[in-house]
């Protein structure tokens, strides 16, 4: 069985994810000894070197959305994940987001699994500052959320039906966010997949997910880099300065501005 | 009562309590394995289950509640090494912690 990591990356105004992909594909490497490949419109091959396979696709756009660390309102490419299934090299597929930073081997767990897709089903943040009660759980009925920032997948069945039923709830959006009470205007990856999940084991609820939290550092950290896998995080605690340090542990770096300049100073 | 004290007290201690809970959730994610098609938590539940049933092939629930069939000395001797390397880690990182006290 063939087995990869896929990662979308469309720059948007702002944010050069074709950079942090390629930074991410060598910690990939590095870490989970598997290939990756790359859903991208970027047409410049010395900025694909990094990649094992290069698929070409057109940016979808989300929406626009606000983003805290830029203080701007960005175009958000998010919509082409509903096309792994269709677009991805592998039969077994690891779907990062380009934000998700690999420090250690510890989805190999999840790819040594025999599910036949998993995603994590709670996000924390690090500092403990936050409850992440808006992000694991949406709309007024309170759903819970899986995060699509990591899925893996295989071809199978099930997740065909998965991606199907993702791509029904978004080219039904407004119909699925009336239903689900889900806030904002913009389509979101996470509801999409949650409601397939859900949709897909027959709205039990009983979903198998990748067995631990998505370690969260949100936008308004501060992260740094000290070596390859040790990242510092600042963050104000009631007009006090404190410091993380974080080793050998992956995260999500919701802080996609500083994460860029991290990326933009290895390369 | 100083309260000045009292709450450069508190702050310290939320902020070691959430340093302990950050080892405790990098520590716990990496008892997690997979073997003979099943997902497995390193830890005493596990290694107890696995003492108690005979030497050879046993059917154990696996984290996703689902019946794997195990040869249980081999995955005893794994979880028995994951879990003792990740508690030695986790000890090194918590004395570490107890230092910057």
């Amino acid at each position: 069985m063939t087995t990869g990591a896929l990662i979308f990356a469309f720059n948007n105004e702002q944010t050069d994810y074709i950079a942090m992909a390629a930074w991410s594909a060598e910690r990939i490497r590095r870490h989970l000894k598997i290939p990756t490949a790359v859903i991208t419109d970027c047409k410049d091959q010395s900025r694909l070197t990094k990649f094992d396979h290069v698929i070409a696709a057109d940016p979808v756009k989300g929406g626009v959305r606000f983003f805290d660390d830029y203080q701007k309102t960005l175009t958000w490419y998010n919509a082409g994940r509903i096309d792994a299934y269709t677009l991805t090299p592998w039969e077994q597929t690891l779907v990062l987001d380009a934000d998700y930073v690999v420090c250690s081997d510890q989805l190999t767990a999840v790819i040594d699994s025999t599910q036949d897709f998993l995603s994590h089903r709670m996000a924390w943040d690090i500092t403990g500052i936050n409850n992440f009660k808006g992000l694991n759980w949406f709309g007024e009925h309170n759903m819970p959320m899986w995060w699509a920032t990591v899925m893996m997948f295989r071809k199978s069945p099930t997740c065909e039906y998965i991606f199907n039923c993702m791509k029904m709830v978004k080219e039904n959006w407004m119909h699925y966010k009336a239903l689900y009470h889900s806030p904002g205007s913009n389509f979101r990856n996470d509801h999409a997949l949650s409601i397939a999940l859900g949709i897909v084991n027959g709205h039990t609820l009983d979903i198998n997910n990748i067995p631990w939290g998505l370690a969260t550092i949100i936008s308004s950290y501060n992260l740094t880099q000290i070596s390859s896998d040790h990242f510092q995080i600042e963050y104000f605690d009631q007009d006090k300065l404190k410091t993380i340090d974080w080793q050998n542990m992956d995260f999500h770096a919701m802080c996609k501005r500083q994460l860029g300049d991290i990326v933009a100073n290895t390369v | 009562m100083n309260t000045d004290n009292l709450i450069t007290h508190a702050r310290a201690r939320f902020d070691h309590v959430a340093a302990r809970r950050v080892l405790k959730e990098k520590y716990e994610a990496r008892m997690l394995f997979a073997h003979a098609g099943g997902m497995w938590r390193a830890g005493p539940e596990l290694l107890v289950l696995l003492a108690t049933v005979p030497p050879g092939d046993a059917v154990v629930l696996d984290l996703y509640e689902t019946p794997i069939q195990v040869n249980s000395d081999q995955l005893r001797g794994m979880a028995m090494i994951r879990w003792q390397e990740q508690m030695n880690a986790w000890l090194v990182d918590h004395e570490q912690l107890n230092k910057k006290r």
